[in-house]
């Protein structure tokens, strides 16, 4: 099967052309503005490189950090109203009670509260008041709202509040995006609410970048689906994203490693990703990134999110070299992207952690004769520093006692050693400069529960296959095929410090892409 | 000498430290911190010891009761915790003139203060627990022979359960049924005291001990460093640094518990674990067990990891926290390891063993 897989990162848009397991091609463009441009470029290019008959792509998948960066810069976010049933209880703590006042300017600060949610065990906590909620939503209007955030108390348990205000919404306000937190987080009401506003706050600028990738694609002579890339590493087709924009957020990392284990060939492994001023490691067991045990804050705002466990030191390949009488250390400083004016190796006056790299026989990168002064103590204490960090944090993230295969990508992946305290051996795949955009191209496609069930003992069987139903429902509804779908986890966790049978059941499932299917 | 007043400021080092008192519970405290950094943004709540109060002022000791997945969804009200401790006064009849807190590890430690700022009263620097405990039962007042009764509930929207009397056995089974009732969760106000009966029997200086410790993690944090650096900052004793290999997990009230290698020394490590960790041996000798305070920390991030936070393949450093209580041998039956199921090897250290290094005091 003939994919394509587009990474639109802040800086570059890379593209690849794969068929089955071989990379066809892969070339990198830089990024523009409107998104759309770099691609029509990156395009262009991989067609001159390849030859590749547009019209035999079957699927584009495409994965972006444009979202997580216009939260981050709190641009481009649709005036939202956050409305929350849970009164009488959950007062104290308002929606948006906990966002940086800038973020919450940047979206109105339209916070809101009604009667209503549910108990643990899905016993309403007072009734659906809809004369107060169409109040709510009159004043939300008037005041500027054009995308809506629902969340009520104990939705995955009951999403009842939820679905019937946004019916309210739908018969009210025609057309306008309503973004549900039983549909987008996990349990823990202001974690999920958190990532519910800031879905809605991107509605818009989903609608847009949805649209605009569509033309492109088509524009191209590519008559095949369009997915975007999700924070697990699988994919949702691209009238799924234009809802849940917040589900690209982790994408970058995530397709990162999940390219570094497709093209070394190994499920399990440490991936080292090194650009130019960090390094990123990470962990993949089974060919999935191993998710952060705590929640993430992304931009000053608490979600809950599951999120690839990412530990980043200030290593990167143009990290300044300093060397005192204290001793030498490389980094946390860096030349950045100015790294090809600035390095000694590209002629430029700065020692960076490429510059020793070369001088110590590690990569052929520039002109090596520039840095055959450098006092050769130096440059071993340098690369020594690089060694022993790297492999402190390799260590930290593995998973076992045993020593780790090491995946090294990224353009400052010439700074690791052929021999890593720590790694059984280190793998530098061919192409590993757009892992991420081959991370993009081998998605799957996957659907997830996460809510508490009373489950009676004689019923446990029952309501574990009603939940796993429930996943592999929502991975078909995200484009999976049916009968491809697999359950990959299952957790089922009694709460802590309660009697009863109240237990916290998640489910993943992933299946393979579906094509030419009714949503295809 | 009072100590300083608790403002907005402290309550990152108050979270931090009562996490690490939690023993690996005591629940989440990230809710409570955000209650109380909006309490506490009003007016600063005085923090005095028991002593410091005039012998018959009435001392309510405030927290919450249920569980923390319930606390995360439904949030807690803080005029829920200022009801709750009104109408145990109102029970004893009085009125409360300090609030109290009844366990100063993990969640609780947080919540006293919330209800004490909602209250307008000063909050004791001290607690009945001394680290964070699963039973209402098992603190230094029942040690003493003094009952919890009144108990009161308060859930959201004011629903109100008081529990007059009742004995120590029965007080935590009426307070789970009741706390079902309520939804899972609910502000409990309990052991109404004179002030001058608390600082006979309650444990000292908790809250200042508390944010002592929080203070040093939250710079140890900054700092990095290695696993003794850490135990030092603290003033722990080190008691192994490894990766879990293997992880049993509880079943209902029967003990679960988790295997390491420790990376320096090649020694092999068991902690045992319920809500708390209960126990560590190394090697097969007992280092700590219960009441003495375990904590379990990530050692990239520097975060105390709970018992139902740990996982197969990752970092911890096991540390031995100082105590900030020294309990009697005949409380053993009810805090040490045997209340929690525990038959540790004969061959162990004393587990009421000796107060080191505390930095709160005894009583």
């Amino acid at each position: 099967m003939l994919r394509l897989g587009i990474d639109v990162g802040g800086t570059n848009t890379d593209a690849v052309l794969i068929d089955g397991d071989r990379v066809l091609g892969a070339v990198k463009a830089s990024t523009t503005a409107d998104v759309t441009g770099g691609i029509v470029t990156a395009l262009g290019d991989l067609r001159q490189a390849t030859g590749f008959d547009p019209a035999a792509v079957q699927a584009v998948m495409i994965g972006t950090t444009h979202f997580i960066n216009a939260l981050v810069e709190g641009e481009r976010l649709a005036q939202t109203a956050a409305i929350r049933f849970g009164l009488p209880a959950t007062r104290a703590l308002p929606p948006l009670v906990d966002w940086p006042d800038r973020l919450v300017t940047a979206i109105g600060g339209h916070s809101h509260l009604c009667h209503g949610g549910h108990e643990y065990d899905g016993t309403p906590i007072a009734a659906f008041d809809e004369a107060e909620f169409r109040a709510v939503l009159d004043r939300a209007v008037a005041a500027g709202a054009t995308s809506f955030a629902l969340s009520s108390v104990f939705s995955p348990v009951n999403a009842e509040f939820e679905t019937r205000a946004a019916e309210i919404i739908a018969e009210q306000l025609p057309g306008a995006p309503v973004s549900l937190s039983h549909e987008i987080g996990r349990m823990g009401l202001l974690g999920r609410e958190n990532a519910t506003v800031v879905n809605a706050a991107l509605r818009g600028l989903a609608d847009q970048v949805a649209t605009g990738l569509l033309r492109t694609v088509a524009e191209a002579g590519i008559n095949a689906p369009v997915f975007l890339s999700q924070n697990d590493g699988t994919l949702m087709d691209v009238d799924y994203a234009r809802r849940y924009p917040v589900a690209t957020f982790a994408s970058g990392p995530t397709n990162s490693m999940r390219g570094a284990a497709f093209l070394s060939r190994l499920p399990s492994c440490a991936v080292v990703d090194i650009g130019g001023t960090t390094s990123d490691v990470g962990i993949l067991q089974q060919g999935f990134p191993r998710e952060a045990s705590t929640d993430v804050n992304v931009a000053g705002v608490q979600t809950n999110f599951r999120m690839p466990d990412v530990l980043s030191i200030g290593i990167g390949g143009g990290s300044h070299v300093l060397h005192q009488a204290s001793g030498t250390a490389v980094g946390p400083a860096s030349v950045g992207y100015r790294l090809a004016q600035e390095a000694l190796v590209f002629g430029g006056t700065r020692l960076t952690a490429t510059d020793v790299a070369v001088a110590g026989g590690r990569a052929e990168v520039g002109d090596a004769s520039l840095v055959a002064h450098l006092d050769r103590s130096v440059v071993d204490a340098a690369l020594r520093f690089v060694d022993d960090r790297l492999a402190e944090v390799v260590d930290r993230m593995r998973a076992s006692a045993e020593p780790v295969p090491v995946v090294a990508v990224g353009g400052g992946s010439i700074l690791v050693p052929e021999d890593l305290a720590g790694a059984s051996r280190v793998v530098r795949p061919d192409h590993f400069a757009v892992a991420n955009a081959i991370g993009a191209a081998i998605a799957q496609v996957g659907g997830e529960v996460d809510r508490v069930y009373s489950v009676v003992p004689q019923q446990r069987d029952t309501v574990l296959d009603e939940a796993r139903q429930e996943a592999v429902d929502r991975a078909v509804a995200a484009g999976a095929r049916p009968g491809s779908v697999e359950i990959v986890d299952i957790e089922e966790v009694p709460l802590a410090y309660l009697p009863g049978n109240a237990t916290r059941i998640r489910v993943k499932a992933v299946g393979e892409l579906s094509l030419g299917g009714p949503r295809a | 000498m009072s100590p300083a007043p608790l403002t907005a400021a402290r309550v990152p080092a108050l979270a931090a430290g009562a996490t690490l008192l939690g023993s690996g519970g005591g629940g989440e405290v990230a809710t409570g911190a955000l209650l109380l950094s909006g309490e506490l943004a009003g007016a600063p709540v005085p923090l005095l010891p028991a002593a410091a109060l005039a012998p018959d002022t009435l001392v309510v000791h405030a927290g919450l009761v249920g569980a923390p997945d319930v606390l995360a969804e439904r949030l807690a009200d803080p005029d829920d915790f200022a009801d709750a401790v009104r109408t145990a006064a109102e029970v004893v009849g009085g009125s409360a003139g300090a609030v109290g807190v009844i366990e100063i590890g993990g969640l609780n430690a947080v919540v006293a203060a919330v209800a004490a700022a909602r209250l307008g009263l000063p909050l004791v620097d001290g607690d009945l627990m001394g680290r964070a405990f699963p039973r209402i039962d098992q603190t230094v007042a029942a040690v003493a022979g003094v009952d919890p009764a009144p108990l009161v509930l308060v859930g959201p929207g004011g629903n109100t359960v008081v529990v007059r009397q009742c004995s120590r056995r029965l007080a935590e089974r009426l307070l789970r049924a009741n706390v079902l009732a309520l939804g899972g969760a609910a502000a409990l106000a309990v052991h109404p005291l004179p002030a001058a009966r608390l600082a006979a029997i309650g444990v000292r200086g908790s809250v200042s001990a508390c944010l002592g410790l929080g203070d040093r993690l939250l710079t140890a944090r900054e700092a990095g460093g290695t696993p003794e650096g850490l135990a030092d900052a603290l003033g722990a004793e080190l008691l192994a640094a490894g990766r879990v290999e293997e992880l049993a997990p509880r079943q209902d009230l029967t003990p679960g518990w988790a295997t390491l290698t420790d990376g320096r020394t090649g020694a092999v490590v068991r902690v045992d674990l319920l809500d708390e960790y209960l126990a560590v041996t190394v090697d097969g000798v007992t280092r700590a067990a219960a009441p003495q305070i375990i904590a379990a920390v990530d050692p990239s991030g520097r975060r105390p990891l709970r018992a139902d936070q740990l996982r197969t393949g990752g970092h911890l450093i096991l540390l031995r926290l100082p105590s900030l209580h020294a309990w009697p041998a005949e409380a053993e039956p009810l805090v040490g390891p045997t209340a929690f199921g525990l038959d540790l090897a004969p061959s162990t250290v004393p587990v009421a063993g000796p107060v080191t290094g505390s930095p709160g005091g005894r009583s």
